[in-house]
């Protein structure tokens, strides 16, 4: 009767130490390394902004919350505040520009820097989706 | 009489064009932060769309669920996931006004309270909110800051048995924009 006891305890006591361990694991579990998940999808900037201007629900659907590279000729690097942002514009609208917009991880903010208008570059990063004037990219990368 | 009819219009148009022009930004910051007795959660986003029209008062915000960060991971995806819906609700919106945009003077600089009123969409369920701000005017920069409670009740939110006291009923919205003049 007493061993029984013990045996029972001692599975019960590591099951919930088994249980706890996953759930701190779980709950603390890191935001993914964008820089290192390979593109879903790679397509130009142009393509991938008329994709969303040509049908926002099903380009959601398709690249929205994907990792995408896109390359493409940029127009210009915007910082504001905290944030590095390469810009690929193809329209003028009600925010100004409208196209791509590619917000950069911090580790490569210096090099998008450097980048001149017009340079071809190829940038991977998380697609948020469409603002209705923007595709937004975000934790990017410079591919190339 | 027709000297002082005539003042009055210029007068008029002084102030119209005091206050003339589109004000945007792109990089709008929106916080939410719940705060409830086992959890304090708060999420930031960057990237949003807000524009001002300084002469009728039309404010427009657009806003990507998924740029939201929070600080845990899992916190993120059950947000975009289970929460917020962000595959089939992708955006939330508010579309208003500064109703007393008259009192704020965007030709002078100087700090001015500010009242805005409209139609908040989240989770496709479209509520009217009403809050008061402030609009600070700098060297022809107009930055605005804001503060307000939602209820998630309000936007179908629903939250699991399992998680309902980790989050508050009540979230409050924080809104900070540095609108540059575009026209």
């Amino acid at each position: 009767m007493k061993r029984w006891v013990i045996i029972l305890t001692g599975l019960v006591f590591t099951g919930f130490i088994a249980a706890l361990i996953v759930v701190i694991f779980v709950y603390n579990k890191p935001h993914p390394d964008y820089e290192k998940i390979d593109a879903e999808y790679t397509l130009t900037a142009a393509d991938l902004y008329q994709a969303y201007i040509a049908n926002k629900t099903g380009a959601g659907i398709k690249y929205s919350g994907k990792v995408i590279a896109i390359n493409g000729k940029l127009s210009k690097v915007e910082n504001a505040g905290s944030m590095t942002i390469c810009v690929f514009a193809f329209n003028k609208g009600m925010f100004g520009d409208e196209g791509l917009r590619c917000t950069m991880l911090p580790k490569f903010r210096e090099q998008a820097n450097i980048f001149k208008p017009g340079s071809a570059v190829t940038i991977k990063g998380y697609c948020s989706g469409f603002t209705d004037t923007d595709v937004i990219l975000d934790k990017c990368s410079i591919v190339k | 009489m027709k000297k002082t009819i005539l003042t009055i219009i210029c007068l008029l148009v002084a102030a119209t064009a005091v206050n003339a022009g589109i004000f945007a930004t792109k990089t709008g910051y929106i916080k939410f932060y719940s705060a409830s007795p086992l959890e304090k959660i708060e999420a930031h986003n960057h990237q949003v769309n807000a524009a001002l029209d300084a002469t009728s008062g039309d404010f427009v915000f657009q806003i990507l669920m998924r740029s939201f960060e929070f600080e845990k991971a899992m916190m993120q995806e059950h947000f975009n996931e289970n929460y917020v819906e962000s595959d089939k609700f992708p955006n939330a919106t508010f579309l208003g006004k500064v109703t007393n945009i008259k009192d704020v003077n965007t030709g002078k600089d100087g700090t001015y309270e500010a009242i805005i009123e409209g139609k908040l969409t989240i989770h496709g369920v479209t509520q009217t909110v009403k809050s008061n701000g402030k609009f600070e005017v700098k060297e022809g920069k107009l930055s605005g800051k804001s503060k307000f409670n939602i209820l998630l009740s309000d936007y179908k939110i629903m939250i699991p048995g399992t998680v309902t006291n980790n989050i508050s009923k009540s979230i409050e919205i924080t809104v900070e924009v540095n609108l540059d003049k575009i026209n």
